[in-house]
């Protein structure tokens, strides 16, 4: 009988996009970040950034606040608990798919 | 950025997103919010109080007198710097992140403001106050703030500004009034002059190194 072939995790596709991978990660290290910082950290148009937030906010991994601030609207992100959650399982299964390319 | 991932994802492809969660996460991390100023402001608040207050008694006589003067002085200076820190902070770390660092370390300044803006007026006016319990008090509370802030960040140059406050403290409780006075203004020298330009310049120099990283 043949050894049985060890079974690859999936890696989440919200998270694997690239902008949005940059964006949890971003958003894992702080409290809150507002749409600015993130335009300026990861250097993307505002088009595409808010439609990569809009994403991630569906899924229930960003949560977003909107609020004006010297009568212009700021919207601040925070990651949610199952945004951490699914960060921490997609580096898991980064790692154990990398794992099993190089055995 | 292209934000799709490729259908088949290489080891180079799996290892570069790794590669880039790490360096957004301490890119996250990184405080980026600047407060060296504040050290500054406090320290031209502290001297414009003591000769505001000394003025008003006898512009030249030593040791300055910290409180027979205007009574006012010290409330004013004080409350009026707190009301500037919160309003110039505000402004200059507009749009940067929250991090839970950041919070931690306000909490312990704040909390500190709020005991010296409570402390000091209710002695003043329960007369029970003088020049040395005055000066050990403030400068323990400072060594206090600047030591918990030192070991959080683990900054050894925040470590020494606490142990020049507390060094000031012990020594104003055995010194004379006219000693007492002199190791003050040279603490709030050192502590808040020096050490205040010395972390504006690591936040200029941190700035420059690392404005932008783009993912």
């Amino acid at each position: 009988m043949g050894r049985s072939m060890p079974e690859l995790p999936e890696l989440d596709p919200v998270i694997h996009g690239k902008l949005r991978l940059a964006l949890m990660s971003l958003l894992a290290g702080v409290e809150t970040a507002d749409f600015s910082w993130l335009r300026e950290k990861t250097g993307s148009t505002d088009g595409n950034l808010g439609a990569q937030l809009m994403k991630l906010e569906e899924a229930g991994y960003v949560h977003a606040k909107k609020r004006f601030v010297e009568r212009k609207p700021q919207t601040t992100y925070r990651v949610t608990e199952k945004g951490r959650k699914a960060l921490a399982e997609y580096v898991a299964a980064l790692r154990k798919l990398l794992g099993g390319m190089i055995d | 950025m292209n934000s799709e991932p490729s259908a088949a994802a290489t080891p180079q492809d799996l290892n570069a997103r790794l590669q880039l969660i790490e360096e957004m996460i301490s890119e996250g991390r990184r405080s980026t919010q600047s407060w060296g100023w504040t050290f500054l402001l406090w320290g031209v608040a502290y001297y414009v109080a003591i000769f505001w207050a000394a003025w008003s008694v006898n512009p030249w006589s030593w040791p300055v007198n910290l409180f027979d003067g205007n009574h006012w002085a010290w409330p004013v200076t004080m409350f009026s710097t707190a009301v500037l820190t919160l309003v110039i902070g505000t402004r200059r770390n507009k749009g940067k992140p929250r991090l839970a660092i950041g919070r931690t370390i306000s909490s312990i300044w704040f909390s500190i403001g709020i005991s010296m803006l409570l402390l000091f007026p209710a002695l003043s006016i329960a007369g029970r106050i003088d020049h040395h319990s005055f000066i050990a008090i403030v400068c323990a509370m400072l060594g206090v703030s600047n030591g918990a802030c030192g070991m959080i960040l683990r900054w050894p140059a925040e470590l020494a500004s606490a142990c020049v406050w507390w060094c000031a403290s012990i020594f104003a409780c055995f010194g004379s009034e006219q000693q007492a006075v002199t190791v003050f203004l040279v603490a709030i020298f050192l502590c808040q002059f020096v050490f205040g330009a010395y972390a504006m310049l690591l936040e200029a120099r941190e700035q420059r190194a690392h404005g932008a990283v783009h993912a």
